[in-house]
């Protein structure tokens, strides 16, 4: 199919769509309202699920039911709305129930506002529900690249039996951009569903029973190794980055999403002013790619994480450095999108020259 | 009076057209999108002269209240003044049409333009486009009297498809007798061929370089 002009939000509602969901549960919350909207009737024509949810933690208990009878399901929300889901998200990763999470992310803590945010990289990729767990979750930079993650994220979501969240700021649920919804994505083999309690005990002669509950502690241990088997799986398979003109450069920087679409901007200034800087663009940010930092060379000598939250990515970025290279940071928070002449001023800072 | 698909390009046409036509106020009616709306370009208005009139709670980029300040309505009242109206998108941001209808004196200088992209999945054939027309003249109360090409691709944008969005328009144009008003060309694109209507050069002012 040729390309159409659409919005983030739209586009990653189109994508869940073609990506095969069948269920839509979900409540409003600026900025990602055109996800539910799109979906009210789109589900609806093509004869699946949607539904409006009397809140948030309504809609991720619904998730849980519908995955838990073995659909394809997903939710979406913004900042304080995917806080009110932590408990149901712990509950199908310990349940090991598949579904996709959108979060499209906008300035906190607490309510916050309503402009973009990358300030729940923590939320996200630590996990604000209790156990030993972790959510696959990806955070892509554009919308071409948004939709393919999308509709790949259920075969993922299947495949682990695990929650999948994609993480974009609000200028990428908001934002134009063209797509090409129909692109193949890689397919991974699922085994049928065979756990799921279908309502089907009586032709398959047992009882399947979805939990999260193990009273015993050393069955309950047994289940959190298994569940650590899987998120080691994970780390080993499921990490995606990009490298951007790494191969010569002193300093590299480390963004994702809408601050690695500026930091292309401040690359392309510095490189026609002679800098020799580069981008490790983290795609998943859990698992971290921690892989991309060994491909980099002697002569990269300073890391520059750039966010639109005050350090929460640079916590992995020194984790994966390992001391080896200098670490800096730029961030904006509460919705404050950093402009690429304020990332330019940094780059020379850290080399100590100012920009000629 | 800007109407559309919402994600058609109303915003960026409005900010273009009150400055590039002098008008007096710039009523920004979106109560729907929470980022990229023409109110975001206040200052660079007001440089130009003209006043935005916004929410009642001016200068609130955080806030998605759908209050309109009643400033909307001195246009209608003072005929020295002119204006242009970016309305929210689709039928709910028409619906805040219905409150002038009782102020109008003669329709006669009101210009009231659908702006339409092809490249939008909702208004892809002139079939939808036709539909989107019938549902904003039944919502907002206000007759269609024109119609805008504003066929892009942002920067994959060329003379061929803004092509393709005139023949589009054209059917819809014979179908429901509404010219075509403008054709929007945004500057970095070079045009040789004659497109209907007024050719307005576009300026990008509200989606930023890496957007």
């Amino acid at each position: 199919m040729a390309k159409v002009l659409m919005k983030g939000n739209e586009a990653m509602a189109l994508a869940a769509i073609k990506g095969g969901c069948d269920a839509f549960f979900g409540y409003p919350i600026t900025p990602q309202n055109e996800i539910p909207e799109y979906l009210s009737y789109h589900m609806k024509k093509e004869g699946r699920v949607f539904v409006q949810a009397e809140s948030e933690v309504a809609a991720i208990n619904m998730v849980y039911g519908a995955a838990g009878a073995g659909a394809r399901v997903m939710t979406s929300s913004s900042s304080p709305g995917i806080a009110l889901k932590q408990e149901g998200i712990s509950y199908l990763a310990g349940s090991e129930l598949p579904c996709v999470i959108l979060s499209v992310m906008r300035g906190g803590p607490g309510l916050g506002g309503i402009q973009p945010s990358q300030g729940d990289y923590n939320q996200i990729t630590r996990g604000g529900g209790n156990g030993d767990y972790h959510v696959l979750a990806f955070a892509p930079e554009t919308l071409q690249e948004t939709v393919e993650i999308v509709k790949q994220s259920f075969d993922l979501a299947d495949y682990y039996r695990n929650p999948v969240m994609i993480a974009v700021d609000g200028l990428i649920g908001q934002m134009m951009e063209p797509v090409d919804v129909e692109t193949s994505v890689p397919k991974k083999t699922i085994p049928p569903k065979d756990w799921a309690a279908e309502g089907k005990s009586g032709e398959r002669g047992k009882r399947n029973t979805v939990v999260s509950l193990h009273l015993d502690p050393y069955m309950l241990e047994k289940h959190n190794f298994a569940l650590k088997k899987k998120y080691d799986e994970m780390v080993d398979n499921e990490q995606r980055f990009e490298t951007i003109q790494t191969d010569d450069a002193e300093i590299v920087i480390v963004a994702y999403g809408t601050v690695a679409r500026i930091a292309r901007t401040a690359i392309e200034a510095l490189r026609r002013d002679g800098v020799k800087v580069g981008m490790i663009r983290p795609i998943s940010i859990w698992p971290f790619p921690e892989k991309a930092f060994a491909t980099l060379g002697e002569q990269s000598h300073t890391l520059l994480t750039v966010e639109m939250s005050l350090g929460q990515m640079l916590q992995d970025v020194k984790l994966a450095n390992n001391g080896k290279r200098t670490v800096r940071f730029y961030g904006r928070a509460g919705g404050v999108v950093p402009d690429s002449k304020e990332i330019i001023k940094e780059v020379y800072d850290a080399l100590g020259r100012q920009s000629s | 009076m800007l109407l559309g698909h919402y994600g058609s390009g109303k915003s960026e046409i409005a900010v273009n057209l009150a400055i590039q036509k002098q008008r007096n106020y710039l009523v920004d009616l979106d109560i729907v999108n929470p980022y990229f709306r023409s109110r975001s370009a206040r200052a660079l208005l007001e440089r130009h002269g003209v006043h935005v009139v916004e929410s009642t709670i001016e200068n609130a980029s955080g806030s998605d209240l759908p209050y309109i300040s009643a400033q909307g309505r001195r246009p209608f009242i003072d005929s020295t003044l002119n204006a242009v109206y970016d309305l929210g998108g689709s039928h709910a941001g028409a619906k805040l049409l219905m409150q002038y209808v009782d102020l109008v004196k003669t329709f006669d200088e009101i210009d009231v333009l659908l702006v339409v992209n092809i490249f939008r999945p909702e208004t892809a054939n002139a079939d939808q486009i036709i539909q989107l027309i019938d549902t904003l003249e039944a919502v907002g109360q206000f007759p269609i009297t024109g119609l805008i090409n504003n066929t892009n691709m942002l920067n994959e944008t060329d003379e061929a498809m803004i092509f393709q969005g005139e023949r589009v328009l054209q059917t819809v144009s014979k179908q429901k007798n509404i010219p075509i008003r403008y054709t929007i060309v945004e500057e970095t694109i070079k045009t040789t061929r004659d497109f209907c209507g007024e050719q307005l050069s576009l300026t990008r002012y509200l989606a930023k370089q890496w957007l």
